[in-house]
């Protein structure tokens, strides 16, 4: 390269001019000026990255680490032979934060090409947009409005900043939030969820129980195993880019422990049976309410539990508290005659009588002070059968008067009256047994045919089982055994039989309950027609109509406690409205069960046409 | 025999290089360090951006690009001898003047972020702030060869010829980087023109004055009104509103903070993932820290501190060879780099306010490569020309 002329003429002119006289000192004061610099830039780097990076990676990690919770995955709750009861399946929450969001005026948009300067600027949100939201939600356009834009106010009258969460709909199907989320609209986010769904909905309602919309237990199972169905939520700490994606995990992931499956005891072909029986029974006596508990007699499992009314677990709208009451196991009332079976039990087991020992019942009246006991068969002198047969109010007073008071008290506590029946459910009661050293003559002999001790359908059932298996009292479980527990002998194996037998007659012509007879198979068991304390006083027409059974006689497999709960005054009586459900139950259930008929078929011992019907009062 | 013996004692002998090699590697390593570092800072970003096109290699491609233009003009640079940039020297501050006002006019400069900085020319564009650096090197040390007999001559010449000449034509350029605003370039530019003045032998104690002076009515100023001290040291404390104001700071310290000694491992930046804004260009500096902790931060201001060292002696070279404007040329290429570095990196680490200055070499940005090339290109032949001097051939 060259340039011929200017070069030439400005070399010239260089020649010509006085030249600097540059001193070393001075390019060596602006090095070193310029030396020092970058060591007090790299002094400053070991500052920050040797001796402050504690505070700094601290300041990182608030803004882009974050603790994510790992949901556990529920457990599933089966019934014996592995039926779903309850699952949780996963379901979409759509939530927002209005925080970071502003509403733009009335037809404008936002721009296409709008971009967020910082974290901190609000994303404006056009109404078209919260119209798309609203009508994907399902919600009015104003109510939206009102939970993203509303402007708070605290007590002092303050405006408040807008909330940074709130949710907008819970527990969407995957697919219709998939739509929501499609909208693209800032400031909307989903988050995966849990719901528990109940396949046997109303049947096991009681039983199982239910989740609040967290996930928590609430009533039933769901509460009392809250802890092994939920298992324990894992965690993991992660680095999220600025839109909030999961770059990396920092700390080892503990992964959650999904909950474990719940087997109950419960069989669902033989619950639903039982809640189908009991619920039309209650409907059709226009009962204020009713239970029923099947036991397995020879593990203590229980079957079936239902109460009446009952409640849709699946729904979330709001559940009547009375309807989800428990009555089986929580509810206390007085049992009436099916208490008769027990005395007789005691004064047998005591040595005291013998199934044909003869007490007069001195025409069916009795009096104790200034009280009388009337029965409603009034007979003479009966034996101890004959008593249970029809239902004899003095006759079991009497059989009470011949123990001694503490006697009375250990074997009622014997049979698992008083106590708690510990089976893990909420608000179970222990049911009422007042100390012996109160109880007066009277007291001692109404307990005898029910009245002044309270007990829940379990309890009955639990006492009844004694009975079935040869006098082993068990503990009662919800849960399926691989083998039965351990059983306390309570009474003799032959004053089981003996009492068995009498159970027996009740059902047969002449007894109480004819109704409760199940073609091919022998059933035993005792009617109870109790009067309902109504504020202190007993009630003239409130009755709680009973029947407490076992069913084959032969070789007992199961229990059935059936209690209605006021049923209509004409249909009081426990063998018209709760032996026909007994029947039924049993039938059913020991078909189910494979239990071979113990008596021939198609032999149904009614009473001859035109025989008055024997229905007790107690 | 005796002339085999010869010859091979002729091959052992060193010799010297005709260039400087080890100031080329210097800056080869620069430029790779900035290549892999712009493609790592500016992947994650690069990805999600609309503007890019989502392509992740958006920006490598690009610089890759500036790197080649850039390197040409380096050989450009190196190929023209000296005497002609020095000739060419005030035409070509004019014409640095003259781009400085057209990207002023609206339609011609092209406005991105608030800053008319860039002219659009047919496929590139332009940023004439980055070669005006270029310009002033050249013309400040030219100006300085020229007014030698005045600076070192009577006071008053000193003032009058010397410094309000410099005065205005700094006033001049300084308004219009100014106008667009170019903050950085400014103090570039300023340091640049000052430092040759200094070393092209200006009275030291006029120069300690004017220093203390400036230096005082400039606190003065700041510290007279709170507004302005807030403006200025606003810097110190990011932590004060993280989330506002200091947020970039704020993002880049932590970004230092994470790096530790070691750093976090190429590609593993979080700062990167659009936590903080201008990673590929003004802040490069706070991923290269992230991801090889102090060890990184040494080696790049260990380069810088070569490459300014070097440059500096080579102007003392060119200066014991009596070649007084290619003296003053060297060294003021070493205070560019040196300074702009010293700037970007300070402000990487909160020591100063943020200008809006690249890290030259490394940064992302077409203009600042090349202009930063071509400079070193002549730096290059400056020092080529001091050897064939030195080897005693005639220019």
């Amino acid at each position: 390269m060259s340039f011929p002329n200017t070069a030439a003429r400005q070399a010239g002119r260089r020649q010509l001019r006085p030249q600097p006289r540059l001193e070393n000192w001075r390019t060596w004061f602006v090095l070193s000026s310029l030396l020092l610099l970058f060591a007090i830039l790299l002094g400053r780097g070991i500052y920050l990255q040797g001796f402050n990076e504690e505070f700094l990676k601290e300041q990182g990690d608030q803004r882009y680490t974050r603790n994510l919770k790992m949901e556990a995955l529920r457990g599933m709750i089966t019934d014996r032979n592995g039926e779903l009861l309850a699952q949780s399946t996963t379901v979409q929450s759509i939530w927002a934060s209005p925080r970071s969001i502003y509403l733009l005026p009335k037809g404008q948009e936002r721009p296409h090409d709008w971009r967020q300067k910082n974290d901190e600027e609000q994303v404006p949100v056009s109404l078209t947009e919260i119209h798309k939201l609203s009508s994907q939600l399902g919600v009015s356009d104003a109510e939206l409005l009102k939970k993203l834009f509303d402007e708070r106010v605290n007590s002092k009258g303050e405006a408040q900043k807008r909330p940074d969460f709130v949710w907008l709909k819970r527990q969407l199907s995957p697919e219709d939030a998939k739509k929501v989320m499609a909208l693209n609209i800032p400031g909307i986010y989903s988050q995966t969820e849990y719901r528990r769904f109940y396949p046997a909905g109303e049947q096991l309602a009681h039983v199982i129980g239910f989740t609040d919309i967290d996930g928590k237990g609430q009533e039933g199972f769901e509460l009392t195993r809250d802890k092994t169905l939920a298992g324990k939520a894992g965690s993991r700490t992660v680095i999220r880019d600025r839109r909030g994606y999961i770059v990396e995990d920092i700390s080892t992931i503990v992964p959650p422990l999904d909950g474990q499956t719940l087997q109950l005891s419960i069989d669902r072909r033989i619950q639903y049976l039982a809640f189908r029986e009991l619920n039309s029974m209650v409907e059709r006596s226009h009962a204020v309410g009713g239970a029923i508990v099947v036991l397995d007699s020879r593990t203590g499992e229980v079957l079936a539990l239902a109460n009446a009314p009952s409640y849709n677990p699946n729904s979330r709208t709001r559940i009547d508290p009375a309807h989800r009451r428990n009555r089986a196991v929580t509810d206390l009332y007085e049992p009436g005659s099916t208490m008769k079976a027990i005395t007789a039990a005691m004064a047998l087991d005591a040595g005291k009588v013998k199934p044909t020992t003869v007490i007069n019942t001195d025409g069916g009246r009795m009096t104790i002070g200034p009280a009388t006991i009337r029965d409603d068969h009034p007979g003479g002198s009966m034996t101890i059968e004959q008593i249970m047969q029809k239902s004899s109010n003095v006759g079991a007073a009497k059989m009470a008067l011949m123990m001694d008071r503490e006697a009375m008290h250990t074997f009622l506590k014997n049979m698992g009256f008083g106590e708690k029946l510990n089976t893990g459910f909420p608000g179970e009661a222990a049911g009422r047994l007042r100390p012996w050293k109160d109880w007066r003559p009277i007291e001692q002999a109404t307990m005898a045919y029910g009245y002044g001790a309270s007990v829940s359908v379990m309890q009955m059932a639990r006492a009844y089982q004694v009975f079935a298996s040869d006098g082993e009292l068990r503990p009662i479980t919800f849960t399926k055994l691989v083998a039965p527990m351990p059983g306390r002998q309570v009474i003799k194996p032959e004053t089981a039989q003996a009492v068995r037998k009498m159970l027996e007659m009740v059902t047969l012509p002449g007894g109480t309950a004819t109704r409760a007879q199940v073609i091919g198979y022998r059933v035993g068991g005792k009617t109870g027609t109790a009067k309902k304390l109504v504020n202190g006083v007993y009630s003239d027409t409130a009755r709680v109509g009973s029947f407490v059974g076992i069913a084959p006689i032969s070789n007992p497999r199961i229990v059935v406690a059936v209690m209605i709960d006021e049923p209509a005054f004409e249909m009081r009586y426990g063998g018209l409205v709760a032996a026909p459900v007994f029947s039924n139950v049993v039938a059913g259930t020991l078909r189910i069960l494979g239990v071979p008929p113990d008596s021939p078929t198609e032999n149904i011992l009614l009473p001859p046409p035109g025989a008055p019907e024997i229905l007790e009062e107690t | 025999m005796k002339q085999i013996f010869y010859q091979a004692m002729k091959r052992l002998k060193p010799t010297m290089s005709a260039y400087d090699p080890a100031l080329l590697w210097c800056v080869l390593l620069l430029l790779s360090i900035g290549l892999v570092m712009v493609y790592s800072a500016s992947i994650a970003m690069a990805e999600v951006d609309k503007d890019t096109g989502f392509k992740a290699t958006y920006f490598l491609t690009r610089h890759s690009m500036f790197l080649v233009v850039g390197l040409a003009a380096g050989m450009f640079g190196f190929s023209i001898a000296t005497r002609h940039w020095q000739d060419y020297a005030p035409m070509l501050f004019l014409f640095g003047i003259l781009l400085l006002v057209l990207v002023l006019i609206p339609g011609v400069g092209r406005e991105v972020n608030g800053s008319r900085r860039w002219l659009s020319l047919a496929v590139i564009n332009l940023q004439p702030s980055e070669l005006m650096k270029f310009f002033v090197v050249l013309y400040a040390a030219d100006y300085a060869v020229r007014k030698a007999h005045s600076m070192t001559g009577k006071f008053i010449d000193s003032i009058t010829k010397v410094l309000l000449p410099m005065g205005l034509v700094m006033a001049l350029v300084g308004a219009l980087l100014l106008l667009e605003p170019d903050m950085g370039a400014f103090v570039v530019i300023t340091a640049i023109a000052m430092g040759l003045l200094f070393i092209g032998g200006y009275n030291w104690q006029l120069f300690a004055g004017l220093v203390v002076l400036l230096g005082g009515a400039f606190a003065a100023l700041i510290m007279s009104s709170e507004y302005r001290r807030a403006r200025v040291l606003g810097f110190m404390n990011p932590w004060e509103d993280p989330f506002g104001k200091g947020y970039q700071l704020s993002h880049s310290l932590i970004a230092f903070g994470r790096g530790e000694w070691t750093g976090v491992g190429l590609g593993a930046s979080v700062e990167k993932l659009s936590y903080l804004p201008e990673a590929h260009t003004d802040f490069l500096m706070a991923i290269i820290a992230e991801e090889f902790g102090f060890v990184g931060v040494t080696v790049v201001v260990l380069l810088f501190t070569f490459l300014v060292f070097r440059a500096f002696r080579i102007g003392l070279q060119a200066a014991k060879l009596e070649r007084h404007w290619q003296a003053l040329a060297a060294q003021g290429i070493g205070i560019w780099i040196g300074v702009q570095s010293i700037i970007n990196i300070g402000v990487n680490m909160g020591l100063l306010p943020t200008k809006g200055l690249t890290l030259p070499l490394l940064s992302f940005g077409g203009s600042g490569i090349v202009a930063n090339l071509l400079a070193l290109g002549v730096l290059l032949r400056i020092d080529y020309e001091n050897r064939q001097m030195i080897k005693g051939y005639s220019l």
